[in-house]
C-alpha cells in the first residue's frame, strides 16, 4: 500500500452556473482500520475560497496550516482575499519548494473568481496544476470518481441540481473503495451563500 | 512429472475388484500435477501472492446450547477497489454441513470436498494445513473487531435469537471498523435438523439501526434583532 493510500481519502468538486460544490469523505483509517469517522478534509480559506486535501493526514493538516498562514499575511499586506487563481499558483509553489522531499498530499482547489466566475482545480503532490471547466477529483477511489463524474456531469447545473449529482457521484464512488467513505461532506458555494451539508452514506 | 500424494484422505479402492475397466478411474490415487519448475517454492510463493489479495473479509462461527451459528460479511477486495458487495462466504455444502470462506475461493472449496467431518462440530482449517477444532472462531481481516464483541457477549446458554443477533453485532462491527469488510452480514443457525439461514442484513442499513440519527442539536441560533 502506497503512502497516499495510508490514511484513505475521496475528494470531488464540480462547477455549476455560477456556483461551485466540494465534496470529501469522512474516514480516517490507518490502512485497513478505520480511526475516526468524521475527518474534515475541506478547509474554507475566504467565504469564495474552499481548499480540499487529500493523501497522507498529517501532512493535509501541515498544508492546511501554512497555507492559511500565506493567505492570512497575504490578507494583511492587501487588505483584500485572494483570487483563487492567485491561490492555486501559491499552492503549487509551496508544494514544489519541497520537490524532493514532497508532501504527501494531492490538493483540490475551488473558488469564485472575478464576477464570480467558478474556478475549480487539481495538483499533484509536487504542484503540477490541473485545470478544468467541469470537475476534478482525488484521493484513493479518483478513479471511481472519474468515472461516475464523467457520466453524471452535465454543465450548468444549479446548486440544488449540483449537490444531488456530486452527492450521488461521491457516495457511488467511495462504496466501490475499501479505504474512503463512512459518510461525505458537501460545501455548494454561490455568490450569495455558502451551504455545508452533511451525507449519511454507508458505514462499512 | 512429481505428483502430490492425497491417498491418505481416501478410503481405500478396493471395493471395484472385478470390473477394473469401470473403476480404472476411481483406482488411480487423487493427485494433483505439480509444475515443472526449477524452483518450486518461489513458484508456490507468487501463486499464493497472486491469490492472497482476493481474501480479506470477516467470518465468524461458534457453538452454544442450541446448536452452531456461522456467520460471515460478504464484501471481496483486491487492494483497495471493492470488487464485489454480494459474495456467498456461507457455502452450504449438505443440508448438515455448512462452510465459511476466508481466503482464495478455489482453495475454500477443495478443502471442503475433503475434510470428513464426523459429528457436529466447529472445525477451522487453513491452506497451510492446519485443522483446528473448536468453540468459536473468527477468520479474517476483520476477526479482531469480531472477537472482541463476541468474546465480551458469548455465553453457552443463549437462545437462538439471542445468539443470531450476537454473531450479527460481531459482523456489522468488524464491517464498520475493517476497511476490507462490508455489504450483507448473513447469519446461519445449525441445529439437530441441519442449517437454516436466519437472516441477510445489508449493513449499510445495520449501522442506522443501531446508532439512529437523530435530529442535531442546537447549541446556538442567531436571532434576528429588529432595529427601532
Amino acid at each position: 500500500m502506497s503512502i497516499f493510500e495510508y490514511n484513505g481519502s475521496a475528494l470531488v468538486a464540480m462547477v455549476g452556473k455560477n456556483c461551485f460544490a466540494i465534496a470529501s469523505d469522512r474516514r480516517l483509517g490507518v490502512q485497513l482500520q478505520t480511526i475516526a469517522t468524521d475527518f474534515q478534509r475541506i478547509f474554507k480559506i475566504h467565504d469564495k475560497l474552499f481548499l480540499g486535501l487529500s493523501g497522507l493526514g498529517s501532512d493535509t493538516q501541515t498544508l492546511h496550516q501554512r497555507l492559511v498562514f500565506r493567505h492570512k499575511l497575504y490578507q494583511l499586506r492587501e487588505e483584500r482575499d485572494m483570487k483563487p487563481e492567485t491561490f492555486a499558483s501559491l499552492v503549487s509553489a509551496v508544494l514544489y519548494e519541497k520537490r524532493f522531499g514532497p508532501y504527501f498530499c494531492q490538493p483540490v482547489i475551488a473558488g469564485l473568481g472575478d464576477d464570480d466566475k467558478p474556478f475549480i482545480c487539481t495538483m499533484d503532490s509536487i504542484g503540477a496544476k490541473e485545470l478544468a471547466k467541469d470537475f476534478v477529483v482525488a484521493g484513493t477511489a479518483s478513479e471511481s470518481l472519474y468515472g461516475a463524474c464523467e457520466s453524471m456531469f452535465k454543465p450548468d447545473m444549479e446548486a440544488d441540481e449540483l449537490f444531488e449529482t456530486i452527492s450521488q457521484a461521491l457516495l457511488s464512488s467511495v462504496d466501490r473503495d475499501c479505504l474512503s467513505g463512512w459518510g461525505g461532506h458537501v460545501y455548494v458555494v454561490t455568490p450569495t451563500e455558502v451551504t455545508e451539508r452533511t451525507l449519511k452514506g454507508r458505514m462499512d | 512429472m512429481k505428483r502430490i500424494d492425497f491417498s491418505g484422505l481416501e478410503s481405500p479402492a478396493s471395493f471395484c475388484g472385478a470390473d477394473s475397466d469401470l473403476c480404472e478411474s476411481f483406482l488411480r490415487t487423487p493427485s494433483f500435477q505439480l509444475p515443472d519448475t526449477l524452483d518450486f517454492d518461489g513458484f508456490q510463493k507468487e501463486a499464493i501472492q497472486m491469490v492472497k489479495p482476493i481474501g480479506v473479509i470477516t467470518t465468524l462461527a461458534f457453538i452454544f446450547k442450541e446448536g452452531v451459528i456461522v456467520a460471515a460479511d460478504s464484501r471481496a477486495s483486491m487492494g483497495g477497489y471493492i470488487s464485489s458487495q454480494s459474495v456467498k462466504k456461507i457455502i452450504e455444502i449438505n443440508p448438515h454441513m455448512l462452510g465459511t470462506m476466508a481466503g482464495g475461493a478455489a482453495d475454500c472449496q477443495f478443502w471442503h470436498r475433503n475434510l470428513g467431518i464426523k459429528g457436529p462440530g466447529l472445525y477451522y482449517v487453513d491452506s497451510e494445513g492446519g485443522r483446528l477444532k473448536g468453540n468459536r472462531f473468527s477468520v479474517g481481516s476483520g476477526s479482531p473487531y469480531a472477537y472482541g464483541v463476541l468474546d465480551s457477549g458469548y455465553r453457552y446458554d443463549m437462545s437462538i435469537e439471542e445468539a443470531a443477533e450476537l454473531a450479527r453485532r460481531s459482523i456489522y462491527h468488524a464491517t464498520f471498523r475493517d476497511g476490507a469488510s462490508g455489504g450483507t452480514a448473513s447469519v446461519y443457525y445449525v441445529g439437530p435438523d441441519g442449517w437454516k439461514k436466519l437472516s441477510g442484513d445489508d449493513v449499510g442499513e445495520l449501522h442506522y439501526k443501531y446508532y439512529p440519527v437523530g435530529p442535531a442539536v442546537v447549541e446556538q441560533e442567531m436571532a434576528e434583532i429588529s432595529i427601532a
